[in-house]
């Protein structure tokens, strides 16, 4: 079996695999060791796979490994520095957003996608980000919550960033 | 999106009736390893399960030597390989009430992925290769599919095996029965101004918990089973599997790290024996998990039930009579069989105070997918058909639904005496009402979803989306009354902390937090200074699990004991230290505090008992209710019903439920959600689709839909705190009853905007296309 | 699952693809070119032995076709490329980031290509509609009709001649390699407007039914040009071209379109599924028909004899 020797940059760090050419990235993130990255149907439906491919949501369980090859993944595993969390994690956790927790990678991760390309989204924005991973427990209405919450705070945090600089992600909002 | 109204917890209290953190939390949102398969074992193998092809067949030979001699292959099993031990895999205290007609591995397959034969391997590759290199010389027998006609005579009989116990009539597929009564239903029809008929159909509902079922099982250096798995039930499953393999409970270690969910189809023992087996027999690591597809047809579903009700009434509203007639399918094993349904009577009709009730079940085997334990156990159905038909009634008197409902409701000081007939699988106690909060729910929810202005009337009006709203009034309980019991243990450490270990089940719910919460108020330390520890058979107390809305108050009720007999041991010490007697001291702020205000830390209590008195602080407590305080429910739905697609759409869902105190109102809000969320997928799309072969026709998550933050509606949770003396801090429970009124709420709403009935879920844009069409 | 795949491929020119695509078949073995692999690992034939993945091509673009007008899309352009395109967003009303927005959740969308929507020529796929209502073609490099040709020469079908059945693309092998969109003809003074419809069972689903409409009228608010497609609703996505006939030379108004939809909908050839009812999918075309051409009734501002 012809073995592929795959780079890519995950979480910030060159990492280098060997891989068979029919493994998922699913596969191979967990082989090795990014068990926040879960399993919930392999078949691209749930989400729970989903990690940051050059730094927007994909479903790891539909990408083939050798498809990663020179490109940036981002799993939940970066997204809190050493054991400070990230301000999307803080509101997940305020705001009743976590049941189980097996959604929650995902969940984290494409808030950070959404927030990343749209500041200040509008509830609709964030339940269309949120549509492609499915929770069986919250009901959805905490995570929304949730995000909107980072979303502000993150918004209070970035230095004084002009009143201008907002509107047109509103106006896109609104659309 | 309007928020939940949180009422304002007693302010004395420092932790409980707090929205604190999960305190779990942590390691879910960072993605650390938490859960059953996030761990690396070295010689791991993979287990996969040949599943039967046919719906009903004997299995004349297995040839497995091709399998065996596979490179890579450590182990193959089929029945002549494993002990034949007639058991139960439902997650229930012993002695179980469900039949014993399930074995490790048989020579009869009585569904479509029934289990046929078990493969250790390398890889999975290796063991899908090995799958198919088995052999089987099948005689197909005829299938029974449908639940009407599985009792007709000359129906092929499914449990036809000698050794099978505790089943009512394995000759006509007969699982299990149940006839109860109070009052006499024909009396009281004599006696009613109107009377109703009407027919309801339930679907196969799937748990479709994010994480499927997964097992991992080693053997440890003592030569002991771990199995380390994802379950509700980590004590049942120890005392099953050790029965069904025949090995000592003593050899056997069940540890249940984080689970992704569960909601019953996790009550019950479904991977663990046969991957213990595959253990055994190969003497490697194994994991077996069931793959999303297998999922939705070799685990469990919600039984699908016929229900046929009739109620008969006063013309001024009063319920007289009330007979509910239930068939139920079982599926291919009669897991749980007796008791859901016994539910679905047990906990549906004393809702309303008739004197006199009557409930007729039959659960019969099919040659399908099996039923089991599913968040509401067997009320969802009953409700469904309940509260339309109360509905039905109310619009027939012309009476408003929410008055005709107040008028019949049980209420505060009421004996359920029904649910005396109905215990689990023996006789139940009867049930008195010490909290009812369901008048206050009616009203703060009709407020909140607009009752009065929104309501349409049940007419059709012209256009093509019509709106409506509906309501339905539900209970459940909170823990088995005489059989659900916990333990907890409790020790202090010498910074001031407590390890509290308890066999109580989190899937997810949140109980660790909750009894956390619980600790952490009766000892009057800050949460973080509870480390929890939940569950592993060798280090923490006996709980019977995740199920029957029992942990808050049966494992919440163990805690608080433990907890007050270690702060009273603490207050002994502290007394010592404080020059004062025990008895006047009070725990508060991590401190214990003498009358004059003089105080000592905990930290410096426990040093000193562990240093100078050479004594351990640590208490055990067991617990158990001799009733089950039922929490109580209003659901109001608005929806949109569009009248060229036939598509329902909820607009608004308002969950007004009495749970007794909540412990966590953030959590317990959630629970009201996410069961909300199952409930709409349960009233508009989610159903299990069986072909004419038996064969499952939409096991994935591209044709079985479940809602996505896109397809839910507006939400609003009103927690309606009542005293419940039963409970720890006044607590019932929260996490099934929401789901019981959503069906129910969303057809009434239905036929508020249309004037059309729906009897069948789900309610499908055909059906209700059809039914638009009929009208016009 | 994918056990069986013995190479993984990735060119970075079509030209490189076609050959190693060739010399795959001749040594024998299935294989498969992969885009966004959103249909291909979902389907997960284990028996590929090959896999030419089609990511590192230059085919990722939006481009304004040079002289009559119209557009070029590249082939692994993604769903969200389509969704997010300001550039397309102004063409033909946005019909095509319309649908493209409606596939799958934003995960498939980053990932699922226009090549790959077509090219697994299911039935319900979103794209098919509104290239149909404007009258795209595949353009295809090599396979087995491209290599009786010049090497490397490149074939351009006709949409809808492009799907023959459920899973089969008019491809012969061969690699897609762009579409294009034809400028609509709009007469001077005329007006045009499309618009695109789908109803799955919740709002994020594959299509029961999906539709999509362009009518073109001209300045007599006739109907010049009209089309309609529905996917979903048979074999292959398909235009309804009855429906189109009824409209095309008559005024163009709501009963013109309640009209054309109910002719549509005799023109589909649906199934029944899990997913709903063959009776169900004829009254959804005419519905989702319907309610395209009423939107571009509006689009077009209302009713175009008022103004006449
Ligand atoms: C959860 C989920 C939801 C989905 N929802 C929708 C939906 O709502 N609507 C919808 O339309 N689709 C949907 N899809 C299907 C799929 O995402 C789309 O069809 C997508 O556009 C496919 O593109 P791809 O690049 O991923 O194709 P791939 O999977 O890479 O390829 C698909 C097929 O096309 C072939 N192929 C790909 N590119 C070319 C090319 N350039 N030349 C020749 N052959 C080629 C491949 O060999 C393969 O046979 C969904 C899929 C999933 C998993
Ligand atoms: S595991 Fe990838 S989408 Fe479900
Ligand atoms: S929290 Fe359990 S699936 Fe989302």
């Amino acid at each position: 079996m012809g073995e592929l020797v795959i780079r890519a940059t995950v979480n910030g760090a060159p990492r280098r695999w060997t891989v068979a050419p029919g493994d998922l990235l699913l596969d191979v993130l967990r082989r090795e060791g990014y068990w926040g990255v879960k399993n919930g149907c392999e078949t691209g439906e749930c989400g729970a796979c989903a990690v940051l491919l050059d730094g927007e949501p994909v479903n790891s369980c539909l990408v083939f490994a050798a498809q990663a090859d020179g490109r940036r993944i981002e799993t939940v595993e970066g997204v809190a520095a050493g054991d400070r969390l990230d301000p999307v994690q803080e509101a997940f956790l305020d705001h009743g957003g976590v049941q189980c927790g097996y959604c929650t990678p995902a969940m984290i991760l494409v808030t950070r996608a959404l927030l990343a390309r749209t500041p200040r989204p509008t509830e609709d924005e964030v339940r269309e980000a949120l549509s492609g991973v499915f929770c069986r427990c919250t009901g959805f209405k905490k995570p929304v919550e949730a995000v909107l919450a980072a979303a502000a705070r993150l918004a209070d945090a970035r230095p004084a960033a002009p009143p201008a600089g907002r509107k047109p992600a509103r106006k896109a909002a609104a659309r | 999106m309007s928020g939940a109204s949180p009422p304002s917890p007693p302010s004395r209290r420092a932790v409980v009736g707090r929205r604190v953190r999960k305190v779990d939390g942590f390691k879910l949102v960072t993605g650390r390893t938490a859960f059953t398969d996030d761990i690396a074992l070295p010689g791991l193998l993979v287990g996969r399960i040949l599943a039967s092809p046919h719906a009903h067949a004997r299995i004349r030979d297995i040839d497995t030597r091709r399998a065996k001699a596979l490179p890579g292959v450590h182990a193959v099993l089929t029945w002549k390989d494993v002990p034949r031990v007639p058991h139960t895999t439902a997650g229930q205290a012993w002695p179980e009430p469900s039949p014993y007609d399930t074995y490790l591995l048989d020579s009869k397959v009585r569904f479509v992925g029934d289990r046929v034969a078990a493969v250790a391997a390398e890889t999975r590759a290796v063991a899908e290769e090995a799958l198919r290199l088995i052999e089987v010389d099948w005689e197909v027998l005829p299938p029974v599919l449908d639940m009407e006609h599985a009792m007709d005579p000359g129906t092929a009989v499914i449990h036809d095996e000698p050794d099978a116990t505790g089943i009512r009539d394995a000759a006509r597929n007969l699982a299990g029965d149940i006839h109860t009564h109070i009052g006499d239903v024909e009396a009281g029809f004599r006696e009613s101004d109107l009377i109703l008929e009407r027919e309801y159909r339930t679907p196969r509902q799937q748990h479709a918990m994010l994480e499927p079922h997964i097992v991992i099982c080693w053997l440890d250096a003592d030569n002991r089973l771990v199995i380390r798995t994802s379950t509700q039930i980590p004590f049942h499953v120890r005392r099953q599997v050790a029965m069904i393999l025949r090995i000592p409970v003593s050899r056997i270690r069940v540890i249940k790290p984080r689970i992704g969910g569960g909601f019953g189809g996790k009550q019950e023992m479904v991977l663990e024996d046969l991957c213990a087996a595959l253990t055994l027999a190969s003497g490697r690591p194994v994991k077996l998990e069931y793959s999303r597809h297998e999922e939705f047809f070799m685990a469990r579903t919600r039984h699908p039930q016929i229900l046929r009700l009739r109620m008969g009434v006063k013309r001024d509203g009063t319920i007289v009579a009330h007979h509910m007639r239930v068939l139920a399918a079982t599926g291919a094993y009669g897991s749980h069989c007796t008791t859901v349904q016994g539910n679905t009577g047990s906990k549906v009709l004393p809702l309303y105070r008739a004197p006199h009730l009557r409930f007729d079940c039959d659960v019969v085997y099919l040659t399908t997918p099996q039923a089991g334990a599913f968040r509401g156990y067997g009320c969802p159905q009953g409700y469904f058909a309940q509260e339309s038909l109360v509905d039905e009634i109310a619009h027939e008197l012309g009476m408003d639904p929410i008055a005709f409902r107040l008028k019949n409701a049980i209420r505060q000081g009421d004996v359920d005496e029904l649910s005396a007939q109905l215990g689990e699988g023996k006789k139940g106690l009867p049930r008195t009402i010490r909290s009812c909060g369901l008048p206050e729910c009616l009203e703060k929810g009709a407020a909140a979803i607009g009752w009065k202005e929104q309501r349409n009337g049940g007419v059709r009006r012209p256009g093509r989306l019509l709106r409506g709203v509906g309501v339905a009034t539900t209970m459940q309980g909170s823990g088995i009354a005489g059989v659900d019991f916990a333990g907890a243990f409790l020790k202090a450490n010498e910074d001031g902390s407590f390890n509290l270990q308890v066999g109580a089940t989190d899937l997810g719910t949140g109980s660790d937090t909750v009894l956390a919460q619980i600790a952490a108020e009766t000892l009057g330390v800050s949460l973080d200074k509870i480390l929890i520890y939940s569950s592993d058979t060798d280090f923490t107390p006996f709980d019977v699990g995740a199920y029957a809305s029992s942990t808050t108050i049966i494992s919440g009720g163990a805690v608080k004991k433990a907890a007050e007999k270690v702060r009273d041991d603490m207050c002994c010490f502290a007394a010592q230290l404080l020059d004062a007697p025990p008895e006047d001291l009070v725990c508060r702020d991590n401190r214990v505090f003498a009358p004059g205000g003089k105080s000592v830390s905990m930290a410096e209590v426990a040093v000193h008992a562990l240093y100078k008195e050479k004594t351990q602080v640590m208490e055990g407590a067991s617990h158990f209710n001799t009733d089950s305080p039922p929490p109580f429910c209003a659901t109001f739905a608005e929806v949109e019903v569009d009248t060229e697609t036939g598509r329902v759409r909820p607009v608004h869902l308002v969950t007004a439920v009495d749970l007794g105190v909540a412990i966590n109102p953030m959590q317990a809000e959630g629970q009201a959600e996410g069961a909300v969320a199952q409930g709409l997928g349960y009233a508009l799309a989610e159903e299990l689709v069986l072909d004419g072969r038996g064969r499952p026709a939409n096991a994935n998550f591209c044709d079985y839909k479940i809602f996505t933050a896109k397809d839910m509606p507006k939400l609003t949770t009103i927690l309606v705190e009542t005293e419940e003396p039963l409970g720890p801090f006044g607590a019932k429970s929260i996490a099934e009853v929401g789901i019981n009124g959503v069906a129910p709420a969303v057809a009434n709403a239905a036929f508020d905007a249309t004037g059309l009935r729906f009897r069948r879920l789900p309610i499908r844009p055909d059906a209700v296309l059809a039914a638009l069409g009929g009208r016009r | 699952m994918f056990d069986r795949l013995r190479a993984f491929h990735r060119p970075a020119t079509v030209a490189a693809a076609l050959r190693l695509a060739t010399a795959e078949r001749r040594a024998g073995g299935r294989g498969a070119f992969v885009a966004g692999g959103t249909d291909l690992v979902v389907q997960g034939d284990g028996s590929l032995r090959w896999v030419v993945d089609l990511s590192l091509l230059p085919l990722r673009y939006v481009r304004r076709r040079g002289a009559g007008g119209g557009w070029t899309i590249g082939s692994t352009t993604t769903m969200a490329d389509l969704e997010r395109s300001a550039a397309l967003r102004r063409f033909a009303d946005g019909v095509l980031c319309d649908a493209a927005a409606t596939a799958g959740s934003p995960q498939i969308r980053n990932r699922g290509t226009i090549g790959g929507n077509l090219a697994n020529a299911s039935p319900a796929c979103d794209l098919a509609p509104p290239l149909l209502a404007l009258d795209a073609s595949a353009v295809i490099a090599g396979g087995a009709a491209g290599a009786r040709k010049a090497a490397g020469g490149r074939r351009t079908v006709a949409l809808e001649r492009f799907f023959r059945g459920p899973g089969r693309p008019a491809l012969n092998g061969g690699l897609l390699v762009e579409i294009v969109i034809p400028a609509p003809p709009v007469p001077r003074g005329g007006r045009a407007a499309w618009a695109f419809q789908k109803l799955g069972r919740l709002q994020s689903d594959i299509a029961v039914v999906n539709a999509a409409a362009g009518v073109i009228v001209g300045s007599d608010c006739r109907c010049r040009w009209a089309r309609i497609a529905i996917g979903a609703a048979g074999p292959t996505p398909l235009r309804a071209r009855r429906a189109e006939a009824l409209l095309v030379g008559r005024p163009f108004d709501r009963d013109a379109a309640q009209a054309a939809a109910a002719r549509a909908a005799g023109e589909t050839r649906p199934v029944s599924d899990v997913r709903a009812t063959a009776d169900y999918r004829r009254e959804m075309s005419r519905v989702l028909v319907g309610r395209a051409l009423d939107e571009c009734l509006e689009r077009m501002g209302r009713d175009p004899w008022a103004s006449w």
